[in-house]
């Protein structure tokens, strides 16, 4: 951040960034952001939840899965997901059925996120509900919750702090994915491929803007996150 | 009234215990740690499965397993089964204060007043707004009862759960839950590895090993005159010396022995000192007769290597660990 305020001015920040549709990628980038973290609530916490307490058969299987992700180079990811997703697929034809596409769109564009994101939220968020005692979770069953509501009342409101901040490295991951964007969802831009073309077409000084752009809506939810966990945290102990 | 008559498969043994304990009646389980007492209490509460048995608390079958008899299998789960359960880990939620604990059972009243009361009793009043991490060990445990007590269980299972305080500080709270029980009059079901908690909360013991109930009975019942050798071992026996019969020994208690000769109370040894070391306001010596040693208590330090002990009324035992009932004569 102090090496991208040095190099730049405000007039180069002004100059680069108010331009019709300059903004577009940061939008992008936010709305694609946004839903990468609704699928990864969505459909993670849960995997998180029963990875934690043994609930899915093979899970060191899936453990792998998710470890593999995060092993390969997220432009390696990109290609497997054009060899999975793309048009030419089972799964590619049945978009194309339903009038989708996963390559070069936005659902394209969330899809990679997912992919480069799933991993530090699942296993952070795994993380986070093995922390929580299963002997609480019992004492509020034996007090008359049924498993949702001890999972709402007691497993959640515990692992929410390890959560949030799952949540928020798989947000500022899915910020910043750029290697299996570049392979599968080269349009729209977000914000990194926005870096990487107009260095490529006009250079640093027009490129440095948007990563000053990147930063500053990317921190915000993860020094949010930082803060409300150390806030949960203090109250916990009183 | 609580009954349990369960089979419970465990990795090393089967547990295997038939109790019924009375509304009000307190009921303790005592043996060494990992007898299978703790999964007694986990399968009243519904929280292991039983490989046979049948569990039922105020008439309702909890739990039905393998009798080859009525309408089948019977798993109540345990958020229905209306039973509190304490362990050694008071297991408050730390994310709630202290009054959002006690009134966390959805069975629990939304009565201000009986929140207060229940509070009042514990000594825990001046604590509700304090979250558990600043409780010290016994006003947790305090907050941990009171939520059991305001959820209003039909039967309380106590799992040790003073056992990490201290002497008084157990005292203490044993008395309150005694109490507490007695005015209740809920069956109460206490797990204990320490026979002077048994003692002084419960109207009955039972005494198990290896999964095994092996006696139950009044306390000084059990202490006095354990069925089986390996009773006496549990509840303090601390040797056994040949009595005047072939094959047979008698138990020597350690608190259960008067220094000097006296025919007419007991079984009268002499042995020799093999060690001595103060204990309590006496002390303890470790004596040996012939081939058996064992160890009493004393008054003062032994006055010579060999000493004259009568061991008071003592139980008897056959070779096949059995307790002889009839009359031995003392030699």
């Amino acid at each position: 951040m102090i090496t991208l305020l040095i190099h730049l001015s405000p007039g180069d920040i002004a100059s680069a960034l108010t331009g019709a549709g300059d903004l577009d990628p940061l939008v992008t980038s936010l709305e694609s952001g946004g839903l990468t973290l609704l699928v990864l609530v969505l459909v993670g916490t849960p995997l998180a939840w029963m990875l934690a307490r043994g609930r899915l058969p093979l899970p060191r299987v899936w453990e792998a899965g998710l470890l593999c992700t995060l092993l390969l180079p997220p432009l390696v990811i990109g290609l497997l997901l054009v060899f999975m997703v793309g048009p030419y697929t089972p799964i590619g034809e049945f978009l194309g059925w339903l009038h989708q596409d996963a390559t070069n769109t936005f659902l394209a564009l969330v899809i990679a996120q997912v992919y480069e994101a799933a991993p530090y939220y699942v296993l952070g968020a795994q993380a986070a509900f093995a922390g929580v005692d299963t002997r609480l979770e019992e004492q509020a069953g034996l007090l008359g919750d049924r498993p949702f509501r001890v999972f709402w009342r007691v497993t959640l409101p515990l692992a929410a702090p390890g959560l949030s901040m799952a949540l928020a490295t798989a947000w500022a991951r899915a910020m910043g994915a750029f290697g299996a964007v570049v392979i599968i969802a080269y349009h729209p831009f977000g914000l990194p491929l926005q870096i990487f073309t107009t260095l490529q077409e006009t250079g640093l000084a027009t490129a440095l803007p948007y990563a000053l752009v990147l930063l500053v809506v990317a921190l915000p939810l993860p020094l949010a996150a930082y803060a409300w966990s150390a806030r949960a945290e203090r109250r916990r102990r009183g | 009234m609580l009954n349990a008559d369960v089979e419970v498969d465990r990795r090393d043994f089967t547990v295997r215990a038939t109790l019924s304990v009375a509304d009000g009646e307190r009921v303790a389980l005592f043996g060494p740690s990992g007898a299978g007492k703790t999964t007694i209490l986990e399968a009243v509460a519904g929280l292991v499965g039983l490989r046979r048995g049948v569990v039922e608390l105020g008439g309702r079958v909890l739990t039905a397993a393998g009798t080859g008899a009525g309408a089948g299998p019977v798993a109540v789960p345990p958020w229905r089964r209306r039973v509190g359960l304490l362990r050694q880990d008071p297991g408050l939620f730390p994310h709630l204060s202290v009054q959002a604990n006690l009134t966390y059972a959805k069975s629990a009243a939304p009565d201000a007043a009986e929140l207060a009361a229940i509070a009042a009793q514990l000594g825990i009043e001046g604590l509700l707004p304090a979250m558990p991490a600043r409780l010290s060990g016994g006003q947790q445990h305090r907050v941990a009862l009171g939520r059991l007590l305001l959820a209003h269980c039909d039967a309380l299972l106590l799992d040790e759960p003073f056992a990490s305080l201290d002497a008084a500080l157990r005292r203490t709270l044993t008395a309150l839950v005694k109490d507490l029980a007695a005015q209740r009059t809920v069956p109460t079901l206490l797990v204990t590895h320490q026979l002077s908690d048994a003692q002084a909360f419960a109207d009955r013991l039972a005494v198990m090993d290896q999964g095994e109930v092996l006696q139950v009975g009044a306390p000084d019942q059990v202490v006095l005159a354990p069925a089986f050798r390996r009773v006496a071992e549990l509840v303090g026996y601390l040797g056994f010396v040949p009595a005047a019969q072939p094959g047979l020994v008698a138990g020597v208690h350690p608190d259960r022995v008067a220094a000097g000769a006296d025919p007419a109370r007991g079984l009268v040894v002499t042995g020799t000192v093999i060690g001595a070391r103060p204990s309590g306001a006496g002390w303890e010596a470790d004596l040996r007769a012939g081939d058996a040693a064992f160890t009493c208590r004393l008054p003062g330090p032994p006055a010579s290597d060999q000493v004259t002990v009568t061991v008071l009324d003592p139980p008897y035992f056959g070779p096949d660990g059995k307790r002889i009932e009839s009359d031995v004569s003392i030699p």
